[in-house]
C-alpha cells in the first residue's frame, strides 16, 4: 500500500538560517506518525511546509511532497486551497489562531461544508452537529450558536478537531494539539484523536515535544533535532532501544514518577540546541554529544536496520561496546 | 522542626469587572488555605491551570496582600515585615525567564540587585554576584551580557542566582521549568536540588507537572479551584492517592512507556471557574464517584477534603 | 531593504541635527545682525534670483533686515520653544502617568480625572487668554505651551507603565527588597523611555507649530524677535509680490517639523524592541 503522505528531502530556510534540513516522512492510512523534538527544532515549519502554509520569508527548496500519490509540491495555490480542509486538514496548538473570534462555531463549521461539499444549510448544520457529537461535545445544538471565546480550551480544541474532520480528510496534521491544555484534558483529546484515527482510517502526523504523549499514541516516531530527523523507528523499538545519542539523552532526562528517586540527579544533556546556517556540515548534536569525535564534523550517513533509521556514526550495539 | 513559612487561612479574592459596564465577578483564586512548610523541607504544589497556584505563590512572597488570613515567615507576619528583612528570608523564581529579568540591565547588575537594595558596598556586590553566577554554572563573562543574549535555561540560572545571592532561607519557585525544554529542564532541576542542599533551603515548588514535583518535593499539596484538596508526604500521595482528583491527576501522567496506551479518565468535562465555585464539594461536577451529599455539603477540612475519605482534620 | 527602512530615521537625524547646529552656531556665523534695519535695502531678493546680491544670500525683509540672520535666529527660537515645552510637559505628564499606572486604584482614578480635565481645555484658547492677560514674551509662550501639552506623555506613560509593572522582573525587584522609588526609577522608567522619546518628538513638533500659530496671530513671541511663525506672519502681507519672503520661513518650518517627525518615527522602529543590548 502506498503511503498517504510521502515527503522526500524537504528543506526550508529563513534567510541564511536552515530551519528544516532535508527530512523524509512517510505516513500510511491508519497510522499515527509522531514528530518529536525540542522547541525550535523545526517541527512546526515542517508541518506548515507539508500543508503549503509556510509564512512569508520562508523558502522551501527542492523536495517532493506526495499526497495520495500526487506531487503537491508545485501544485497551484488554487488547487491547494481545494485540498486543504477537504482531503488534508491541520489543527494547531492554540485553537484561537484558526477559529475566527467574530463568527459562531456553527457558521464556521457550515462554511467549510458549503465551500468544499456544496451542501445546503440544513444539511450542513446537521452534519456539523453530528461531528460535534462525535468529538464528545455535549449539547452540540447550543454550541453551534456560541462564539469561540465562550468555550473552554479543551472544548475549543474539540471544536477545531470536529471542523478539521468535517470533510473526512485522509490526512490530519496536528501541531502540538494538547500542549496548551491541562493534563487531565490532554488525555481526553489524545484519546479522541486515537479513536478518530482508528474509526476513520486517518493518516495522522502528530507533532509534540512530549515523549510521554509519543509513547502512548504513536505508531511510528521521528525524532527531530536542529532541522533533521535524527532517528526514526516504530514506537516500541524506539523506546526499547534508542540508537541516537540525542534520543537516548532525551529519554533519560525526563523525570518519570517512580523511576528516579528524589535526591538522585537527573541525567542531562549539556548545552543548548544550536542554530544551523545554510551549508552546515556534520552532526548538529556534536557540541553536546559525549561520543563526538572528529568524524562527526563530516556529513553523517543514515544507518538503517530493518525499520529503524538513525543518523549517527555509531552502529547499533554501540551501547554495549561503550 | 520549626515552621519556616506558614499560611494561616489565607484567601485571595479579586473583584473583576468585564468591561466598564460589565457584570462584577468575584474571583476567589485562593480560598482559606492553611499550609505549613517546616525548615529545610520541599513542598510541592500541583494543580491545573487557573487553580490558584501562582496566586498562592504571590501571597507567600508578600507580593499580594491576603484578603483574609496571614502568612508568617519565621513566626513573623510577612505583611508587617520591612522589605529588607523580608528579602533576606524569602525569594522567588518565576516561570517565564524572558519576563523575570529586566531587559535593560546587564546580568551582573540583575544578580547584584538584591545586594544593592540591602545596602552592600559596590565592590563586595560585584564579588558576590560573580561568585553566585559561577555557583549556578555561568561564566563571569556572562555578567556583562543582556538577558536578550542568553538562552532560556541560562536566563533561568540568572534568576536563580539573583534569588540566592542574599542567601535567603526560603525559595518560592513558580513553575521554574515549564517554559524550558526537557533537556534544559533536567539541568535546572539538578541545579535547584544541589543548591537546596548546600544553602539548606526551604523550597516551595509549584508545577502543573507531577513528575517534576515528585522529583523534588518531600511533601505535596494538590490544589483544586483555590483549595488544597489533598496533602501529605510525597511518597504516600504518589503511592496511595486518596482524593478522586488526585487520582485523576496521577492517572493522567503520561510516562514514556509505549504499550500502556491512554488511561481511562472518568472525569467530567465541566470547566472549573473560580468566579463561580460550585456549592458543596467544589469538585462534584467532575467527580466520578460523587454521592448526593457532595452537591450540597462541603467536605470537612483536613488532609484530604472528601466525604468518602476519613482524614485527619487540620 | 534595511537602508530603506532606516531612511526616515537618517533623514530626520540629518534635518534635526542640521537645525540644531544652525540654532547653536548660526547667529554667530552670519555676517549681519538680525535686528539692524536698512530701509534703503528693503526686499533685496535672495542671491539666486535676479537682482540678488551675495551680501544678503537670502535677501532682506520689509525693513531691510538680513533674512538669513533672521531665519537662523528664528530656528534657534523655535527649537528653544519646542525643547523647553517638551521637557516641561514630559516631566508633568510622565510623573502623572507613571504614578497612575504603577499605583493604580484611586491614584490612577485621580490621574485619569486630571487628564480628562486637561483634554477638556482648548489649548489655543487658553494660550491666547494667558498671553492676552500677562502679555507675551518668549518665557510666557514656552511655559504656557509646556504646561498645556503633557496629556500625550501622561496617557502613553500610564499604559506603558501598567504593562511593564506586570512583568515578573518588577515583582522580583520588589522581592529583592527594592524601594518603590527604585522600582519606578530603576526598573520601570528605563523600560518605557523609548515610548516617551517618540512622544517627545511628536509633542516637540506640535509645540513648534503651536508657537508659530500664536506668533502668526500676533500673540506669540513679540517682535522684533524672529520666531518662524512671526516671520511668516510678517511676510503674509507681501507674499503676492515677493513670494520668497513667505517661502523661505515656510519651508524652514515645514522641514524642521517634518524632520522631527521622521526622527520620531525612526526612533520608534529602532527602540521598539526590548533587547536592550
Ligand atoms: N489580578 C487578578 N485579577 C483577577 N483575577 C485574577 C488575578 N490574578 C489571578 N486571577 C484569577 O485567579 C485564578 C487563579 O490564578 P493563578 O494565576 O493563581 O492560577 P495558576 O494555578 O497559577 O494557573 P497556571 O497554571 O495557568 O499558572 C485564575 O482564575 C485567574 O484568572
Ligand atoms: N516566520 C519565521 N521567521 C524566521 N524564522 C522562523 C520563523 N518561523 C520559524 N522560524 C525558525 O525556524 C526554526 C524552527 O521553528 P519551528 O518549526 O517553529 O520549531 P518547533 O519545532 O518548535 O515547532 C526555529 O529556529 C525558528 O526560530
Ligand atoms: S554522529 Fe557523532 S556527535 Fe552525532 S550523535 Fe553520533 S556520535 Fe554523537
Ligand atoms: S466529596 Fe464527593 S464530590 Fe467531592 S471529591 Fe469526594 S466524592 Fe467527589
Ligand atoms: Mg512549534
Ligand atoms: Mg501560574
Amino acid at each position: 500500500m502506498s503511503p498517504v503522505l510521502e515527503v522526500r528531502d524537504l528543506r526550508v530556510r529563513f534567510g541564511s538560517m536552515a530551519a528544516v534540513r532535508g527530512i523524509d516522512l512517510a505516513i500510511e492510512r491508519g497510522q499515527t506518525h509522531c514528530l518529536v523534538g525540542e522547541s525550535g527544532c523545526g517541527k512546526s515549519v515542517s508541518a506548515l511546509a507539508v500543508m503549503r502554509l509556510l509564512p512569508r520569508g520562508a523558502k522551501r527548496e527542492a523536495g517532493a511532497i506526495r499526497f495520495a500519490g500526487e506531487d503537491i509540491a508545485r501544485l497551484p495555490e488554487r488547487a491547494m486551497r481545494r485540498l486543504r480542509g477537504d482531503r488534508m486538514a491541520m489543527i494547531f496548538q492554540e485553537p484561537m489562531t484558526s477559529l475566527n473570534p467574530a463568527y459562531t462555531i456553527g457558521s464556521q463549521m457550515t462554511e467549510v461544508l458549503r465551500a468544499h461539499r456544496g451542501m445546503g444549510r440544513a444539511a450542513a448544520v446537521e452534519r456539523a452537529e453530528a461531528m460535534l457529537t462525535r468529538v464528545g461535545v455535549s449539547a452540540p445544538g447550543m454550541r453551534l450558536g456560541q462564539y469561540p471565546h465562550q468555550l473552554s480550551g479543551g472544548l475549543r480544541q474539540r471544536v477545531m478537531i470536529a471542523t478539521a474532520l468535517l470533510c473526512e480528510p485522509d490526512l490530519l496534521v496536528a501541531d502540538e494539539p494538547t500542549t496548551a491544555l491541562d493534563v487531565t484534558v490532554q488525555v481526553g483529546i489524545l484519546k479522541l484523536l486515537a479513536d478518530l484515527k482508528r474509526d476513520l482510517g486517518l493518516a495522522m502526523l502528530l507533532i509534540t515535544h512530549d515523549l510521554g504523549v509519543v509513547a502512548r499514541i504513536a505508531d511510528v516516531v521521528s525524532v527531530m533535532y536542529a532541522g533533521e530527523i535524527v532517528e526514526h523507528a516504530p514506537v516500541g523499538q524506539l523506546f526499547a532501544e534508542p540508537l541516537h545519542p540525542y534520543t537516548r539523552g532525551l529519554l533519560r532526562a525526563i523525570p518519570v514518577p517512580g523511576k528516579v528517586r528524589r535526591g538522585e540527579k537527573l541525567a542531562t544533556i549539556p548545552g543548548i540546541v544550536p542554530r544551523t546556517e545554510v551549508g552546515f556540515r556534520g552532526c548538529a548534536f556534536r557540541d553536546r554529544c559525549e561520543f563526538a569525535t572528529q568524524e562527526c564534523a563530516e556529513p553523517v550517513a543514515e544507518r538503517v536496520e530493518g525499520a529503524h533509521h538513525w543518523r549517527c556514526r555509531l552502529a547499533s550495539g554501540w551501547l554495549e561496546a561503550a | 522542626m520549626s515552621a519556616a513559612i506558614e499560611a494561616n487561612g489565607v484567601s485571595a479574592v479579586f473583584n473583576q469587572r468585564a468591561g466598564t459596564f460589565g457584570v462584577r465577578r468575584r474571583v476567589v483564586a485562593v480560598d482559606d488555605v492553611s499550609l505549613t512548610v517546616p525548615e529545610g523541607m520541599a513542598l510541592g504544589i500541583v494543580g491545573e491551570s487557573g487553580c490558584g497556584k501562582s496566586t498562592f505563590a504571590r501571597l507567600l512572597l508578600g507580593l499580594l496582600a491576603p484578603s483574609g488570613g496571614d502568612v508568617r515567615v519565621g513566626g513573623q507576619v510577612l505583611q508587617a515585615m520591612d522589605r529588607q528583612a523580608r528579602a533576606r528570608l524569602i525569594q522567588p523564581v518565576f516561570q517565564d525567564p524572558a519576563s523575570s529579568l529586566n531587559p535593560r540591565r546587564r546580568v551582573g547588575e540583575i544578580v547584584a540587585l538584591p545586594l544593592r537594595a540591602a545596602g552592600v558596598a559596590r565592590s563586595e556586590r560585584r564579588e558576590r554576584a560573580l561568585s553566585m553566577l559561577s555557583r549556578v554554572g555561568l561564566t563571569p563573562e556572562m555578567a556583562t551580557r543582556y538577558p536578550g543574549q542568553l538562552s532560556g535555561g541560562q536566563r533561568q540560572r540568572v534568576a536563580i542566582a539573583r534569588a540566592l545571592v542574599l542567601e535567603p532561607r526560603i525559595l518560592i519557585c513558580d513553575e521554574p521549568t515549564s517554559a524550558l525544554d526537557v533537556s534544559v529542564q533536567a539541568q535546572i532541576l539538578n541545579l535547584l536540588a544541589e543548591l537546596r542542599a548546600s544553602f539548606n533551603l526551604t523550597l516551595v515548588m509549584i508545577s502543573h507537572n507531577l513528575a517534576v514535583v515528585e522529583h523534588v518535593a518531600d511533601e505535596i499539596a494538590i490544589m483544586y479551584l483555590g483549595r488544597v484538596v489533598e496533602r501529605g508526604a510525597a511518597e504516600s500521595v504518589f503511592a496511595a492517592p486518596h482524593h478522586p482528583y488526585t487520582k485523576a491527576l496521577l492517572a493522567s501522567v503520561l510516562t514514556p512507556e509505549p504499550g500502556l496506551g491512554l488511561p481511562d479518565l472518568p472525569l467530567g468535562e465541566a470547566v472549573p471557574d473560580p468566579a463561580n465555585i460550585p456549592a458543596g464539594c467544589r469538585f462534584h461536577p467532575r467527580c466520578p464517584v460523587a454521592i448526593p451529599r457532595c452537591a450540597t455539603e462541603a467536605p470537612a477540612r483536613g488532609d484530604v477534603e472528601c466525604h468518602l475519605v476519613q482524614s485527619v482534620p487540620t | 531593504m534595511r537602508t530603506v527602512r532606516r531612511l526616515p530615521l537618517v533623514l530626520g537625524m540629518v534635518v534635526v541635527g542640521f537645525a540644531v547646529l544652525v540654532a547653536i552656531f548660526g547667529p554667530a556665523l552670519v555676517a549681519h545682525d538680525a535686528f539692524t534695519q536698512n530701509l534703503a535695502h528693503r526686499f533685496v531678493p535672495p542671491e539666486w534670483l535676479a537682482g540678488g546680491s551675495p551680501a544678503h544670500p537670502f535677501g532682506t525683509d520689509q525693513l531691510g533686515r538680513d533674512y538669513l540672520a533672521r531665519l537662523v535666529l528664528g530656528v534657534r527660537i523655535s527649537l528653544m520653544i519646542g525643547l523647553t515645552a517638551v521637557v516641561l510637559s514630559g516631566l508633568i505628564g510622565t510623573t502623572l502617568g507613571v504614578l497612575g499606572g504603577y499605583f493604580g486604584g484611586w491614584v490612577d482614578a485621580v490621574v485619569m480625572f486630571i487628564v480628562s480635565c486637561r483634554l477638556a481645555i482648548p489649548i489655543i484658547l487658553v494660550a491666547l487668554t494667558v498671553v492676552f492677560l500677562v502679555g507675551s514674551s518668549l518665557t510666557v509662550v514656552m511655559l504656557t505651551i509646556g504646561l498645556l501639552l503633557w496629556e500625550r506623555f501622561a496617557v502613553v506613560s500610564r499604559s506603558a507603565t501598567r504593562q511593564v509593572a506586570s512583568r515578573d522582573y518588577v515583582a522580583a525587584a520588589w522581592c529583592a527588597g527594592c524601594s518603590r522609588r527604585w522600582i519606578v526609577l530603576g526598573e520601570i522608567l528605563p523600560n518605557i523611555v523609548h515610548h516617551l522619546i517618540v512622544v517627545a518628538t511628536v509633542d516637540m513638533a506640535i509645540a513648534i507649530l503651536l508657537a508659530a500659530a500664536l506668533s502668526f496671530l500676533g500673540l506669540g513671541v513679540p517682535p522684533p524677535m524672529p520666531d518662524l511663525g512671526l516671520m511668516i506672519a510678517e511676510a503674509k502681507d507681501y507674499m503676492f509680490f515677493k513670494p520668497w519672503v513667505i517661502e523661505i520661513p515656510g519651508l524652514a518650518l515645514f522641514a524642521l517639523v517634518l524632520g522631527i517627525n521622521l526622527l520620531g518615527d525612526g526612533l520608534r522602529d529602532l527602540l521598539g524592541g526590548e533587547s536592550g543590548g
